[in-house]
C-alpha cells in the first residue's frame, strides 16, 4: 500500500482493482496482493458479505487450493455435508434420495455447510491479513478509461472518489452493471436465466436438528435439493441446509416464471414451509433472517466475454453457477484465483491489453468451471421447455411409491398397472419417454 | 483555535435486535454494532464548524476494543483525533461511572490542548438514558445546552456560543461561554458522505488506546461495575396485552365491519365522556 | 429517622407540568408499600415534593393538594426560566440539605435534562425514563429498595434496575405512565422556602431568545381520544384522512416514527418508545404495523382499534378490534357512520 497522506492526496492508485467482496472478489484480490501487488478490494455494503446469513455449501477442493492450510485456519463453517440428495415432494407425500457414508464420510469432507455471509467475511479478512487493502461502503458506479478507451480505473460515488489501476477484476455477483459497463456483454441478466431464490434462516436447537433430519450429531449435516410440489407448480428447485443450530430453507424459481404467473415469493416461501413433509423438520423455530437473492442459471449461454482491455469479470458477475447443483462458491474461488493470477502475470509482462489478459480464459478452459457450464449449457434451456418437469415427475414418483408400498392385498399386476396410469393421466407414455431422454441430453452435455 | 470534542459511543443497532425467548437476553450474533445515530450528527456539527473556523475535531469513546471501527468512522466523517477508552475495569459502568471517566479523561485532554466545545449525542439508542452528556457537563463545570438542534454562531474570540434547543413547546436561543458542552438532536447537522481519500485514510487510522491506568490513574472503587450505583436487578421481555376480535372487511363488507367497531366502542363505554363521540 | 420520598414539580411560567402530579401519586402509593417496614422500626415517611423558579407559590398551593406533606420552595429571580445550571444547583442544595431515600423528576424534556446533572452531582445513581416503580427487597428479608423498570435497546426488554448503597434512589418517569391521583379532601402539607445563594453573575449560559411555532404543539399525551397514523397512509396526504377522523371524534392525531421521518407529520405527533408515551380513552391505529418500539407508547390505552390490511400485522396482536381492511376504505366509513349518528342525535 503506498503511503497515503489524508490531505495533500493525489490521486490513489493501486496496482489491482478488485470490485465486490464476495468469494470470487476475495480470492482475486488475494492472489495478487500474495504476489506483491497492491490490491483495492472495493465493496458497496459495510461489511464484505452484507447481513444476509443464509447458509449454502462451499466445497474443500476450491477452498484448499487457496490455503492449502485450510483447516487450521478455524474457518466459521457449521457442518460437514454427509448426507446429500434429492427429496421429491408430491402435494403430501414426500420420497427421499439420499446418500451418505461412503464417499461422504470422508475427512474432511468435499463439501461444507456454511453460512455463506459469515465464511465470505471470513474469507476476506483472511486476505486482507495478507495485504489486501479492503475499502467498504463504496460503490463503484464507472470505470476511468484512458484516450484510446483501456479501462484504467474506476469511479465510486464518493466525493473524489476516482480509483485507478491498470487492471480492474470485477466481481460484482449477479447483477452484472459494471460488466456491461465494460462492454463485455451487452444485456441485463435475463429474467429467465435467474432465479429468485427466497429463503430463511431458522433457529433450532442443535439435538432438535440432529433428532429431526435423523443426524447422528452435529458433526454431520445434510444438504439436500427438492422438487415437486414446493413451487405452486412452477419449474423451481427448493434446498435445505442444515447448520449446527439453523436450517437453512428456500427455493428458487426463475424470474420470468414468477412473473408470468403473478406469484409472490413470499407466498411461494409460505407454500413451502407449510408443506406437511416439511413443516415439522422447522416447527417452532425462529426464524433469524428471511430474504431474496438472484441466482444465475444461464451459465454458458449467459457468460460474458471475460477479458477485454484493463478488466477481468469472474463469479456470478460471468454466470458462473451450475444451475442443477447450484454449485456457485466453488467457481467464484476458482475463478477469482484464474483472475487474480491473470493479473499478477499481466504485471509482470506490463501489459494489460486484452491479448495479454486472455490468459485467464486459457486457464479457466482447463478447469471444470468452463467445461461444466458447457456440458449443462442446454439445461436451463432445457427446464424452460419443459415447464412441468419439475412438478410432474416428483407427484408421480410419490403415487408410485406409495402405490407400490400400500393397497396390499391387491394382485400386484392390479397395483403396476395403477402406477403406470398414474403417469400416464399426467404424460402420454412417448411424452415422458422423451422428457427423460431430453433431461439426460441436457446434463450430459450432449 | 478551534477544538471539538465529541463524545461518542457504539451501540448494537436496535432496529436489528432479537431476543431469545427463553433466556430473556439479546442474541448478539448477527446484530450489526453502530455509531450511536445521535453521536453521528454532533460530530457532522463539528466537522461543519471546523470547514468555517478551522481547527481540529477529537473524538473519543469509552467501550470494547472493537469501539476502534467506531472511532475510524469518525474519522472517515471528518474527525482528525480518535481515542478509545478501554479496560475491562470499566466494563458494567452504569451512566454515572461513565460521565466520571469520560469527564476526567476529557479533562484531561482540555488541558492539553484547550476544548471550545464538547458535544454529545442527545441519547444513546441502547439506554436511551439521555444521562452522559449532562452528566459529564456538569462535572467539567460546563454551561450545558441540551437537545441542541443548531448551533447558530461560535465567536472565538469574544469566548462564547450561540445554540438553539428544542423543548416540548418552543425552541430556546440560548448564549453560553466557552468551553460549553452540547448535546445534539438529529436536526444539528446533515451527516456528510465521507470523500474516498477520507475513508481510505480511516481504514488506516489507528486510535490511541487509553486505559484506567494511562493516561489517569483511576481508582478501581469509583469505575466500571464497582463505580455504578446502579445495577440490573432483572430483565425481562415487555408484557403486551392480549388481542381481541379480528373483523375481516373482505368477508363481512367495510359496513357491517365499521357499524360492529363503533358497536363495541359504544357498549365498551370509553367514549362516554368523549364530546361528540358516536357513542 | 424520617425516610421521604420526594417528587420534583416542574412547572413553566407558574404553570406545573401535570407528570408531577402523576409522580405524587407514585410517591404516595410507594410510602404504603413500605409501611410495614416504617411501622416495625418507629420510623416516620413522608411524601414531600420541591419547586424550582419564580413566583411559583401557587404551584406549591396545587401541589399541596395532592396530598404531600411538604412543599419545598425555591423562589428567585435567577429560576424565573429553566437552565440546567441553576435550577440543578438549587436541587443539588436542598437535596443535601434533606437526604430523601427517593426522589423522582417527570421524563419530560426538560426533567431528563436536570435529572441527569442532578444525579451526577450527588454522585448517585439515575433510572431514566421509567414505566413501572415499585418497592421490593431484592433479597428475602433485605430491606425494601426502589424497583424502577424501565424498557431498553429500543423497547425489546424491560431492565429493573436498583440502586442498592447511594441515597438518593433516584428515577426519571415518564408523563402518562401512572395515573393522575385524586385530591385530598383536607390540605395537611405545608410550604416551606429554601433558600439557595445564586446570583445571575454565576451562570453561565444567558436565554435570548424563545421561539414559539405559530402552530401549537400536538398535545398527543393527554387526549382522550388519538387517530395514530403508520406508513401504511402512504404520504401526508393520507394524514389529511386521519386528521378528519380524528376532529369527528374530538381527538388528536398521532403517528409512528417513519412517518415523522418522512417528514409527512410533525416529531410531537409522535407515539412511541421515542416519542410519547399515551394512554388515551380511545387509540385507532390506522396503517400501523404494530411494531414493539411503538406498542410501548400505546399499549396502555383502554380502546384499541386497529385498521390493516394485513392480516398478519403485530397491531392485532393488541387490539381490542381489528379490521382487516384498506383504510382508505374503511376511515371514510367510520367518518360517515359517526357523522349521520351526529345527526341523528341533533335532530
Ligand atoms: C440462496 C442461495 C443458495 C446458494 N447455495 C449455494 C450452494 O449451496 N453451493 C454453492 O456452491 N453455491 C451456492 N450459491 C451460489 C453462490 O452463493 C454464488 O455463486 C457465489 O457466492 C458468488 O460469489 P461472487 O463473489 O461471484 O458474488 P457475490 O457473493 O454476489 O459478491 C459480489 C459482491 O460485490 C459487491 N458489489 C456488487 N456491485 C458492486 C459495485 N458496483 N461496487 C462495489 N461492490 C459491488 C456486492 O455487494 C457483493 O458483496 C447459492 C446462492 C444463493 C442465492
Ligand atoms: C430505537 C428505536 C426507537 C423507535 N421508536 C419508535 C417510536 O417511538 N415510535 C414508533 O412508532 N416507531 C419507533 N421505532 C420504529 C419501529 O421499529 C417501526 O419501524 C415503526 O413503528 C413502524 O411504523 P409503521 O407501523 O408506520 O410502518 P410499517 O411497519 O411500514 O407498517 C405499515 C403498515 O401499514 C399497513 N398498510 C399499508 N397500506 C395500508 C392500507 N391502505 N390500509 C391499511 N393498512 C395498510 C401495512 O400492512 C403495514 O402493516 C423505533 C425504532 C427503533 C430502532
Ligand atoms: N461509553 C461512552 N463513551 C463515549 N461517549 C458516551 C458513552 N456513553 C454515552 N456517551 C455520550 O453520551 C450521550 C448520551 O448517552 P446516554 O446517556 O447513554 O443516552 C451519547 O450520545 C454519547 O455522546
Amino acid at each position: 500500500m503506498p503511503e497515503m497522506e489524508k490531505k495533500d492526496q493525489e490521486k490513489l492508485s493501486f496496482d489491482v482493482i478488485v470490485v465486490g467482496a464476495g468469494l470470487a472478489g476475495g480470492t482475486a484480490a488475494l492472489m495478487a496482493a500474495r504476489a506483491g501487488l497492491n490490491v483495492a478490494l472495493i465493496e458497496r455494503g459495510q461489511t464484505p458479505g452484507g447481513k444476509n446469513y443464509f447458509g449454502g455449501t462451499v466445497y474443500t477442493h476450491a477452498m484448499e487450493e487457496i490455503f492449502p492450510d485450510f483447516w487450521t485456519r478455524m474457518p466459521p463453517l457449521e457442518r460437514p455435508a454427509t448426507e446429500a440428495g434429492y427429496w421429491f415432494l408430491s402435494e403430501t407425500g414426500l420420497t427421499r434420495i439420499m446418500v451418505g457414508g461412503g464417499e461422504l464420510s470422508r475427512t474432511p469432507a468435499d463439501a461444507y455447510i456454511g453460512l455463506m455471509a459469515k465464511f465470505a467475511n471470513w474469507w476476506i479478512t483472511q486476505a486482507q491479513a495478507e495485504g489486501v487493502f479492503l475499502i467498504p461502503k463504496t460503490l463503484v458506479v464507472d470505470f476511468i478509461r484512458d484516450s484510446a478507451g483501456r479501462i484504467i480505473g474506476v469511479k465510486t460515488d464518493r466525493p473524489e472518489g476516482d480509483v485507478y489501476a491498470p487492471v480492474t477484476i470485477i466481481c460484482e455477483g449477479v447483477n452484472n452493471l459494471l460488466t456491461q459497463k465494460a462492454g463485455l456483454i451487452d444485456h441485463d441478466v435475463k429474467p429467465e436465466r435467474v432465479a429468485l431464490v427466497v429463503k430463511q434462516l431458522i433457529s433450532l436447537p442443535t439435538e432438535t436438528i440432529n433428532a429431526r433430519f435423523g443426524l447422528p450429531d452435529a458433526e454431520h449435516g445434510l444438504a439436500v435439493s427438492v422438487m415437486g410440489d414446493i413451487s405452486l407448480g412452477l419449474t423451481g428447485l427448493g434446498f435445505i441446509y442444515t447448520g449446527k443450530d439453523n436450517v437453512s430453507i428456500g427455493v428458487g424459481v426463475d424470474l420470468d416464471v414468477l412473473d408470468n404467473h403473478h406469484v409472490r415469493p413470499y407466498d411461494l416461501m409460505q407454500h413451502f414451509l407449510k408443506h406437511p413433509q416439511i413443516a415439522p423438520l422447522i416447527a417452532g423455530g425462529q426464524m433469524l433472517e428471511y430474504g431474496g437473492h438472484l441466482i444465475p442459471e444461464g451459465g454458458w449461454s449467459q457468460m460474458p466475454k471475460l477479458y477485454a482491455d484493463g478488466v477481468l469479470v469472474a463469479g456470478d458477475a460471468a454466470a458462473m453457477v451450475n444451475a442443477l447443483h447450484w454449485e456457485g462458491t466453488n467457481m467464484a474461488i476458482i475463478a477469482g484465483k484464474m483472475a487474480g493470477e491473470a493479473a499478477v502475470e499481466a504485471h509482470k509482462r506490463k501489459d494489460f491489453s486484452a491479448g495479454s489478459l486472455k490468459v485467464y480464459e486459457d486457464k479457466l478452459k482447463d478447469t471444470f468451471i468452463l467445461k461444466d457450464l458447457k456440458q449443462y449449457r442446454n439445461f436451463s434451456k432445457f427446464l424452460i421447455n419443459h415447464e412441468d418437469f419439475m412438478s410432474v415427475y416428483p407427484t408421480f414418483l410419490n403415487e408410485a411409491l406409495g402405490k407400490f408400498f400400500s393397497g396390499f392385498g391387491k394382485p400386484k399386476r392390479e397395483v403396476y398397472k395403477n402406477i403406470l396410469g398414474s403417469l400416464t393421466k399426467r404424460k402420454p407414455l412417448l411424452k415422458a419417454a422423451g422428457d427423460i431422454l431430453a433431461f439426460g441430453r441436457s446434463i450430459l452435455g450432449r | 483555535m478551534f477544538h471539538a470534542l465529541v463524545a461518542v459511543k457504539q451501540v448494537p443497532d436496535t432496529t436489528n435486535i432479537r431476543i431469545d425467548p427463553e433466556t430473556g437476553n439479546l442474541i448478539r450474533q448477527g446484530v450489526p454494532t453502530i455509531l450511536n445515530p445521535y453521536d453521528a450528527h454532533a460530530l457532522a456539527a463539528a466537522v461543519e464548524w471546523k470547514q468555517k473556523l478551522g481547527g481540529k475535531i477529537t473524538v473519543i469513546s469509552m467501550g470494547p476494543p472493537s469501539t476502534v471501527t467506531t472511532i475510524r468512522e469518525c474519522i472517515e466523517m471528518g474527525a482528525d483525533r480518535g481515542i478509545v477508552i478501554t479496560a475491562r475495569q470499566f466494563a458494567g459502568a452504569d451512566t454515572l461511572a461513565t460521565s466520571y471517566v469520560l469527564a476526567t479523561l476529557m479533562q484531561y485532554v482540555h488541558e492539553q490542548d484547550p476544548v471550545s466545545v464538547v458535544l454529545f449525542g442527545k441519547q444513546a439508542i441502547d439506554g436511551d438514558t439521555a444521562q452522559v452528556g449532562p452528566g459529564v457537563s456538569i462535572r467539567m463545570g460546563l454551561p450545558l445546552v441540551t437537545y441542541a438542534v443548531k448551533i447558530h454562531e461560535i465567536n472565538l474570540e469574544e469566548n462564547y456560543m450561540v445554540a438553539e434547543r428544542k423543548t416540548e413547546a418552543y425552541n430556546e436561543i440560548i448564549r453560553t461561554p466557552l468551553p460549553a458542552g452540547l448535546t445534539c438532536e438529529k436536526e444539528i447537522a446533515k451527516i456528510p458522505y465521507a470523500s474516498l481519500p477520507n475513508l481510505v485514510y480511516s481504514l488506516k487510522y489507528e486510535p490511541e488506546i487509553w486505559t484506567h491506568e494511562t493516561p489517569v490513574m483511576f481508582p478501581l472503587d469509583q469505575i466500571g461495575l464497582k463505580g455504578s450505583p446502579t445495577w440490573v436487578f432483572k430483565t425481562t421481555q415487555p408484557e403486551l396485552r392480549k388481542g381481541g376480535e379480528v373483523l375481516k372487511v373482505a368477508e363481512m363488507g367495510v359496513g357491517p365491519a365499521v357499524k360492529s367497531v363503533l358497536e363495541k366502542i359504544k357498549s365498551s363505554g370509553v367514549l362516554n365522556a368523549v364530546a361528540g363521540g358516536a357513542a | 429517622m424520617t425516610r421521604r420520598f420526594w417528587v420534583f414539580i416542574e412547572q413553566e411560567n407558574g404553570k406545573p407540568h401535570q407528570v408531577s402530579w402523576e409522580l405524587i401519586g407514585v410517591a404516595r402509593r410507594l410510602a404504603g408499600e413500605i409501611a410495614d417496614e416504617v411501622a416495625a422500626s418507629g420510623e416516620e415517611v413522608l411524601v414531600e415534593a420541591i419547586v424550582v423558579g419564580h413566583n411559583v407559590k401557587s404551584v406549591a398551593e396545587e401541589g399541596l393538594k395532592y396530598g404531600v406533606d411538604n412543599v419545598y420552595v425555591v423562589d428567585d429571580e435567577v429560576f424565573a426560566h429553566y437552565r440546567n445550571q441553576p435550577y440543578s444547583k438549587a436541587l443539588v442544595e436542598v437535596v443535601q440539605k434533606y437526604k430523601p431515600e427517593v426522589f423522582f423528576i417527570g421524563a419530560t424534556t426538560l426533567g431528563r435534562d436536570l435529572a441527569g446533572a442532578v444525579a451526577t452531582s450527588l454522585g448517585t445513581g439515575l433510572t431514566a425514563d421509567c414505566t413501572q416503580i415499585q418497592m421490593g427487597a431484592i433479597k428475602e428479608g433485605g430491606p425494601k429498595l426502589l424497583l424502577a423498570t424501565r424498557p431498553a435497546f429500543g423497547g425489546n426488554i424491560i431492565a429493573t434496575i436498583v440502586c442498592r448503597t447511594h441515597r438518593p434512589q433516584m428515577a426519571s418517569v415518564r408523563p402518562r405512565v401512572f395515573p393522575m391521583p385524586d385530591q385530598v379532601t383536607e390540605v395537611k402539607g405545608e410550604i416551606s422556602y429554601e433558600k439557595v445563594d445564586l446570583t445571575e453573575d454565576e451562570i453561565g449560559a444567558k436565554i435570548i431568545k424563545i421561539i414559539r411555532s405559530e402552530k401549537e404543539a400536538a398535545n398527543v399525551e393527554y387526549a382522550d381520544v388519538l387517530v395514530a397514523g403508520g406508513r401504511g397512509v402512504g404520504g401526508p396526504e393520507g394524514f389529511k384522512l386521519i386528521k378528519e377522523l380524528a376532529d369527528a371524534l374530538g381527538g388528536v392525531v398521532a403517528s409512528t416514527r417513519p412517518c415523522v421521518d418522512a417528514g409527512w407529520i410533525t416529531y410531537d405527533h409522535q407515539v412511541g418508545q421515542t416519542g410519547k408515551t399515551v394512554r388515551p380513552k380511545l387509540y385507532i391505529a390506522a396503517g400501523v404495523s404494530g411494531a414493539i418500539q411503538h406498542k410501548v407508547g400505546m399499549q396502555d390505552s383502554d380502546f384499541i382499534i386497529a385498521i390493516n390490511r394485513d392480516p398478519k400485522a403485530p397491531i392485532f396482536e393488541i387490539a381490542t378490534v381489528g379490521i382487516v381492511g384498506d383504510l382508505f376504505e374503511v376511515i371514510p366509513a367510520i367518518i360517515k357512520e359517526i357523522n349521520a349518528s351526529k345527526e341523528v342525535q341533533h335532530a
